[in-house]
């Protein structure tokens, strides 16, 4: 158990001290850790998955505290929330199913004492209806599940109702097994999730194309390279991406696998979108209405595409599909870099001195990392899934995470 | 160059003619220039002129002109009972217990804090309570048809619609209906129907719970007419100690803006009052605007009061967001192509001086926004896009 916690403290270091850069390896990061915590915590009898996810909703709060601005941590723990109320769901369904295991189980029998009360068709509706958004269609019968419990129990229940019980208890015991086993699984998409987007790219990339990109993203580069390797021709503008000019590093690579690159300066985006048939770019985040969290200066490159409707494509991993809503993301959801990327110090000392004049020095640097993107002017999302229009983004959300967990994060993490 | 035609002209002549005649033959039936719809309309509604559901949001909302006040008092005095069992018998009803669905929901509308649709279902309820019928599938018919009358007795009303069509939905969808016995299942329609009150107010708290996020301190919010969900989202912030200003619009010609105002004031919120006409002026100072919905409809967009659109309109061009509070059970299976789209909701305008008969009055109580000036919707289903409203009432319908 201490060493589980010094890893998350090793961790929470880490992202306090920004040491990990990207929302990919934040991500991995933050679920190989959740997923070595779930292996070693020590579960209670009755109860299981409410034990778990009390324990990695703790820690999961933690971790976003120490980096609010890094929303991938909140979605994998939400994430991996979301997997363990669903693997709960699938052993109560199973459960009801009648894979009976009573006799095995005879053993555990005072347990049975907890929650016999509930039939498995009830705990197993009322999972479900938690697990699922609420829609129109259950807005009426969404009660009567809890209410008329005792109903359905006492026509058919009588006999499953005991072995039920009992047989929950044997089951939950695979259930930290079946969590792991589903969390493996998030591990792998994540670190797929380039390979499955880079697919796509000879579906949008056409030949003789004019893609214009800003900065840098893997994503995109992985996208660029399946294009090329499926043998379209293409040309490629890349915007260099102001202050830490990743667009270099980014058209160096480009060229290297025999792509014809230009690089532009950022201001001279509009000038050269006229030229360009596509704007594909990476984001750091997408919020539940579509918005997005991306790297600075991709409004004003939206903007200018929207002008000369140019089609606006984000590449995005479903790990960076953050369930919450930009109240006001300039303010909260930014980060201020430091300001040496921009200026010089040496050269700029005089004018930043404290000391000099009155106290205060007369030139400010600001170097904010992220811009918001609002959903009317993204074209299109792609992600592991395929593409998505920016409307669509609440159905995905509803698939990976589950409607409690965002509301209870929400209050206690931000 | 284009122009448009002078027929209007011909039209307001030709209406009035067929008014004339209308009022020459009004008493061999059988002439009559209407169409039959439009004569079981008249037949059911006693002043068509006048939308009920109007009515009823003046008589909750306290701020009531003087003609309005006549106007109700001989809704609730006379009409019901001579034109309701008139419908009911025309309707081929046998109303054994002079029970009338109708008389029902005009009963369950009066009371102030009941939503419409919470009314219609309650009233639906009562369908089943006095229902003689003995198998689901005549329950189902008999149902049909009190929401049907239900339906045309007040067109105005989309959530009266909205109400009744989900209840249906429910009665015909359920699966557990299906394999209970009929009494069992009678009674778990009514305990159903019974609860969705506490539906609607659990829904108004979900909706205000998710809607004060959206508040921050300092904020300036714009709200027009009165609606008790986006009160209850002002409630909410306020009470979780958010600093914010509201700017209501007076909301003529029920004034309902004023009420507002009065109940924030109570709050200790800052209110400033601003007359509809105001609404571009200020707009520079206002944050968001919060609107509530008579109905929301199937492209995304909602029915509210007269001059939601104008304001959606103004703050688009300004880039204000505009948000919309609605409960999910006033999400409705239209799809109004353009203002005049939908079933007018007329009611009487009082300018304070008398109008020269030969001016025409806009009197049409509400406008269609369309999705595209909204930005968000609150709902209890959660904070949805516009696009989510028709793939909810795809779910449910299809």
């Amino acid at each position: 158990m201490p060493d589980v916690h010094s890893l998350v403290n090793d961790f929470v270091i880490k992202l306090k001290k920004r040491k990990i850069e990207g929302s990919k390896a934040t991500a991995k990061q933050t679920v190989e850790l959740l997923r070595s915590f779930i292996s070693q915590q020590r579960l209670p009898n009755s109860n299981q998955a409410a034990a778990l996810i009390e324990a990695v909703r703790a820690v999961g709060e933690n971790l976003i505290a120490a980096n609010p601005v890094e929303l991938a941590v909140g979605n994998v723990v939400r994430r991996v929330l979301h997997i363990i109320r669903e693997e709960d769901l699938s052993l109560a369904t199973a459960a009801v199913g009648g894979i009976s295991l009573a006799d095995e189980s005879d053993d555990d029998d005072f347990e049975q004492d907890d929650h016999p009360v509930l039939s498995a068709t009830a705990v197993a509706a009322a999972a479900r209806s938690s697990l699922r958004p609420p829609s129109l269609q259950t807005l009426l019968e969404d009660a009567p599940h809890a209410a008329a419990a005792p109903h359905p129990s006492s026509s058919g229940g009588d006999s499953e109702g005991k072995s039920k019980s009992a047989d929950k208890n044997s089951v939950t015991r695979k259930l930290k097994h079946n969590v792991i086993e589903a969390v493996n699984e998030l591990v792998q998409e994540i670190s797929t999730c380039h390979e499955q987007i880079a697919e796509q790219a000879v579906e949008h990339i056409h030949q003789n194309e004019v893609i214009l990109t800003l900065g840098s993203s893997r994503t995109v580069m992985e996208f660029l390279f399946a294009a090329k390797e499926k043998k379209r021709t293409f040309r490629v503008f890349v915007a260099e991406g102001a202050p830490r000019y990743q667009g270099h590093a980014l058209a160096k690579e480009l060229a290297a696998r025999g792509l014809q690159t230009t690089v532009i300066t950022d201001s001279a985006v509009f000038a050269m979108i006229s030229r360009v048939n596509m704007v594909i770019v990476g984001a750091h985040a997408v919020m539940a209405n579509g918005g997005v969290i991306a790297p600075v200066g991709l409004n004003m490159v939206a903007l200018a595409a929207q002008r000369h409707a140019v089609p606006f494509v984000v590449l995005a991993g479903v790990h960076k599909l953050c369930p919450q809503y930009p109240h006001n993301p300039e303010v909260l959801l930014n980060e201020l870099k430091s300001p040496s990327e921009l200026l010089d110090f040496g050269e700029f000392s005089d004018c930043l001195d404290f000391a000099s004049g009155s106290g205060s020095p007369l030139l400010h640097v600001v170097n904010p990392a992220f811009d918001y993107v609002p959903p009317n002017l993204v074209s299109l999302f792609i992600t592991d899934t395929g593409g998505h229009n920016p409307s669509y983004m609440y159905r995905l959300i509803a698939d990976y995470y589950s409607a409690d967990d965002v509301v209870v994060k929400r209050k206690s993490a931000s | 160059m284009w122009r448009r035609s002078a027929s209007f002209i011909l039209e307001k002549r030709q209406l009035q003619q067929q008014q004339q005649q209308q009022g020459d033959t009004v008493t061999n039936a059988d002439s009559r220039p209407l169409s039959p719809s439009s004569t079981a309309m008249a037949a059911e509604n006693p002043n068509p002129k006048i939308s009920l559901y109007y009515q009823t949001r003046a008589a909750h909302h306290g701020v009531v002109t003087s003609d309005w006040l006549d106007q109700s008092k001989a809704a609730a005095g006379g009409h019901p009972d001579g034109a309701v069992s008139e419908n009911y018998v025309s309707g081929g009803e046998d109303d054994r217990k002079g029970f009338s669905v109708v008389d029902e929901f005009n009963n369950w509308r009066k009371q102030p804090d009941l939503a419409e649709a919470v009314a219609a279902i309650r009233s639906l309820a009562s369908v089943i309570r006095s229902s003689q019928a003995t198998t689901m599938m005549e329950l189902e018919i008999e149902l049909k048809k009190a929401a049907d009358s239900l339906k045309s007795w007040d067109t105005t009303s989309i959530s009266l619609t909205a109400g009744c069509d989900l209840f249906m939905r429910y009665v015909t969808r359920t699966s557990a209906l299906e394999y209970e016995d009929f009494n069992s299942a009678k009674s778990r329609l009514m305990e159903r129907a019974d609860k969705f009150g506490d539906i609607s107010y659990k829904a108004r708290r979900i909706i205000a719970s998710l809607g004060q996020d959206f508040v921050f301190d300092g904020c300036t919010i714009l709200v027009h007419g009165f609606s008790r969900v986006v009160f209850e989202i002002l409630r909410t912030a306020a009470q979780s100690k958010k600093l914010f200003r509201v700017f209501c619009t007076e909301g003529r010609p029920d004034r309902t803006g004023l009420r507002l105002a009065n109940e924030l004031a109570k709050l200790d919120v800052p209110v400033k009052l601003l007359i509809d006409s105001a609404v571009a002026y200020s707009m520079d100072d206002v944050d968001m605007v919060f609107v509530g919905a008579d109905g929301v409809v199937e492209s995304g967009g909602i029915i509210n009061m007269m001059g939601t659109y104008q304001i959606a309109l103004v703050a688009k061009s300004m880039n204000k967001p505009v948000y919309c509070a609605a409960e999910s059970y006033k999400f409705a299976r239209l799809y109004p192509l353009d203002q005049k789209d939908m079933e007018p909701a007329l009611r009487p305008i009082d300018f304070g001086v008398p109008i020269p008969s030969m001016v025409e009055v806009e009197t049409s109580a509400r406008d269609y926004t369309p999705p595209q000036y909204l930005t968000l919707l609150f709902t209890d289903l959660g904070v949805l896009t516009p696009s989510v409203v028709s793939d909810e009432l795809i779910q449910l319908y299809l």
